[in-house]
């Protein structure tokens, strides 16, 4: 490993005198990287680093969670909002298993995370020792990187190492295994921390290649019908701003997929909407009529292009993005440009000519009207007894002037949340786009009010989901930050229900739930909460979520067989895109 | 089905043999056969890898996504003719009284390969060469009864002048296919 010879003197200590345990110096090179918060979970083969914690309380806020499951969640949801990585503390054995669940998500959605685990002594490596779990062998395929570490003296550099890998480049988790005997000793030489900056086997490519820009923006140059989705990666590179001159400038209409939401304001001309399997009509069958489509910072997963085989054939694509192996990976890049969306951006700005592309734009203004007619409108104005999803997303966008964080769940009120809230801020949608966690929500939610607390954060959440985390709520109220809840409830795992009506000829096969009382659960926790049955107390029960300054859990008893429309079905095309 | 050579230059680190096949067994490619040892640069390990596919934009992906691997230095993708390789072999061949005398020297001017031992009753010839000259050989000896036989995997040099120090540790994103 290299190190650099500067380093600023906040993140340099050193101690000449003392040799330290490998706890103590797990807990200085934590402080050292910056490390606010730890999510984390005691037990056997952690507990030197846990007793070392105890002298380290006020520099690192550790909260302990309810389920490991729970600390992983959480540390994506700290990410997600604060764009450092989440911190996990946790034991060997179901300690460590109970986090691959938020690992594999974190490496699906590019969520910078480091995960300290426990593990018995390094004698008993092997030997199936008491709760002994060869996580290295179990998180190889889920992680970014992992490392076992068995002695002391390699504490401060592997944290450095991970901490730069986690964060770096394209981000995702990193899992530090750490043996007890490494926990216990004593280093052998003064404790040193240096901030890892490059490695000599890992050097993401932040900067494009000039030439790579050149040939995008000729081709952006030339289009006459150009069209740009923009995914995670903007808000990953923190190039919002970029994004939104870029637009401005080049007159290109912009669509996000369901990560890239909040990466561009909903209210902005040049917004047409976000698209995916349940995304706008517009920005779905327009990839097949543009001429030139411009991928940012996203990776073309097979929810967004349907069959990929007749997803923009037309087209030729400019793919900007961090990651080389996502070039080709799916969608052929006529003009790839590997690089960091903010560098690549600010050296495209200057390079592409102004635009406007008014009669383009307005084609999308045909299927927004379609939409608003046979989707929308129904959907906000229903003539049902029930209240629908959509009604009560819109409500809260408009009550919250769009400036919310909502942390949606998984499944058809994922898409609700994604479908009808008006994103203003960057980083305003936190979900778990590509693994699809159930049990995402609480948790994610309660790691981003953690992470910025000055923003209001309101989990959305199925009933199904809900009962995969639901001792979370356990957290929540010990911490007694004011994290707001909503659950649309149809007593229904409502997604699968409607593959199952639509699909699978209304087989409807294991798909109702009996579901307890989620109030008397939540105020079993000391969590304060009603039930809104009638479309006409919706109002005020929103008002009573947001207006309370502690932690409140509202359900929504919601129509129990609504669909999500619009719908791409499965392995179709785009143009097959079904409105009813 | 095409053959091709996947040089992979890399730390030498613990488990990175796993993070490399793990990135194959997801993809589904069987690996025809593998080598591994230090280079000239101390702590770098080359890993040649051979593998049978279809399509080269699989192959191109997945040399892609071996070079995400952190450790990973370097990756190559190879077709026969880029490459200078050679695989060794080694033939226990039983030697009982009163059976067929072995041709030595055939073995040696026409097949290239020597008797490296010579037990009491059997004989261990080592042959080097391609894939095929091993088989071809292995036909030939084939009637001497063949105690055991053993194939080293492939080694393998680009066939460009470039050295190892002209992509390390300034590894380049090129990937050479």
């Amino acid at each position: 490993m290299e190190t650099v010879s500067v380093v600023p003197e906040k993140e340099t200590i050193t101690e000449e005198v003392k040799l330290i345990t490998g706890s103590e110096a797990l807990m200085r090179s934590l402080v050292a990287e910056g490390v606010d918060t730890i999510f984390g979970y005691p037990g056997g083969a952690i507990m030197p680093v846990y007793d070392a914690l105890y002298d380290f309380q006020d520099q690192l806020h550790h909260i302990l969670v309810r389920h490991e499951q729970g600390a992983a969640h959480a540390a994506e949801g700290y990410a997600r909002i604060t764009g450092r990585a989440g911190v996990c503390l946790v034991t060997s054995g179901p300690g460590a298993t109970n986090l691959v669940t938020g690992i594999a998500d974190a490496l699906i959605d590019s969520t910078p995370m480091v995960c300290l685990i426990g593990q018995v002594g390094k004698s008993l490596l092997g030997t199936d020792a008491f709760q002994e779990t060869d996580v290295i062998g179990v998180t190889m395929p889920i992680s970014k990187w992992n490392y076992q570490v068995t002695n002391a003296d390699e504490i401060p550099e592997i944290i450095s190492k991970a901490f730069y890998i986690a964060q770096s480049g394209r981000p995702g988790p990193v899992v530090i295994d750490i043996t007890k005997n490494a926990q216990q000793e004593l280093m052998t030489k003064p404790f040193q921390y240096q901030c890892c900056q490059t490695l000599v086997s890992y050097r993401p490519r932040l900067i494009p290649k000039q030439d790579q820009v050149e040939k995008a923006a000729e081709l952006i140059n030339n289009a006459k019908k150009p069209y740009m989705l923009v995914g995670h990666g903007v808000l990953i590179a923190k190039a919002e701003k970029e994004l939104l001159a870029f637009a401005e400038k080049t007159g290109i209409p912009v669509a996000t997929t369901l990560l890239g939401q909040s990466a561009f304001p909903a209210d902005h001309p040049l917004y047409a909407g976000w698209l995916g399997m349940h995304g706008n009509y517009g920005p779905n069958v327009m990839t097949n009529e543009c001429d030139v489509l411009i991928g940012i910072g996203m990776r073309f997963d097979d929810r967004v292009t349907g069959n990929a085989t007749l997803f923009a054939p037309q087209a030729k694509v400019v793919h900007i993005e961090i990651d080389p192996a996502e070039i080709d990976k799916i969608i052929k890049a006529d003009a790839p440009v590997i690089g960091d969306a903010r560098e690549v951006l600010n050296r495209l700005i200057p390079l592409v000519q102004p635009n406007d592309h008014t009669v383009w734009r307005n084609e999308f203004r045909k299927y927004d009207a379609i939409e608003e007619e046979k989707v929308k409108r129904p959907a906000l104005a229903p003539t049902t007894e029930k209240i629908k999803m959509p009604e009560v997303i819109d409500l809260l966008s408009k009550k919250t002037n769009g400036e919310a964080v909502l942390v949606a769940d998984v499944g058809q009120h994922q898409m609700m949340a994604s479908a009808y809230y008006q994103y203003k801020r960057p980083n305003s949608l936190i979900t778990s786009g590509g693994l699809g966690t159930m049990g995402f929500a609480l948790p994610a939610a309660f790691g981003a009010k953690v992470g910025d607390p000055s923003r209001e954060v309101i989990a959305i959440i199925g009933d199904g989901c809900f009962q995969m985390t639901i001792q979370e709520l356990g957290t929540i109220a010990q911490s007694k930050l004011p994290v707001k809840a909503i659950i649309l409830n149809n007593n229904y795992l409502g997604m699968v229900r409607q593959w199952q009506q639509l699909f699978y000829e209304r087989r409807y096969s294991f798909v109702e739930l009996q579901n307890p009382d989620f109030i008397t659960i939540a105020k079993g926790f000391g969590i304060d909460g009603h039930t809104c049955n009638h479309r006409e107390d919706l109002s005020a029960s929103l008002d009573t979520l947001l207006n309370s300054d502690k932690p409140y859990l509202l359900e929504v008893i919601v129509e129990k067989e609504e669909n999500v429309f619009p719908m791409v079905p499965a392995g179709t095309s785009v143009a097959s895109i079904r409105l009813e | 089905m095409t053959t091709y050579t996947i040089c992979i230059f890399t730390e030498n680190t613990i488990g990175l043999l796993n993070r490399i096949t793990i990135i194959f067994t997801r993809r589904r490619i069987n690996i025809e056969s593998l080598t591994v040892s230090e280079t000239e640069r101390k702590g770098v390990s080359r890993f040649t890898i051979v593998i049978k596919h279809e399509s080269r934009e699989a192959v191109e992906k997945l040399v892609r996504q071996i070079r995400k691997i952190v450790e990973v230095l370097a990756v190559f993708g190879y077709l026969n003719e880029d490459v200078v390789y050679n695989e060794i072999a080694l033939f226990k061949i039983e030697t009982p009284l009163g059976a067929k005398p072995l041709d030595i020297e055939t073995i040696n001017n026409q097949y290239k390969a020597w008797v490296v031992y010579w037990g009491l009753d059997y004989v261990v010839i080592e042959k080097t060469g391609t894939e095929e000259e091993i088989f071809t050989f292995f036909e030939y000896i084939k009637p001497h009864s063949i105690l055991e036989f053993v194939r080293s995997g492939r080694v393998a040099v680009g066939k460009t002048e470039k050295g190892l120090v002209e992509y390390l540790p300034e590894a380049e994103w090129e990937y050479y296919l």
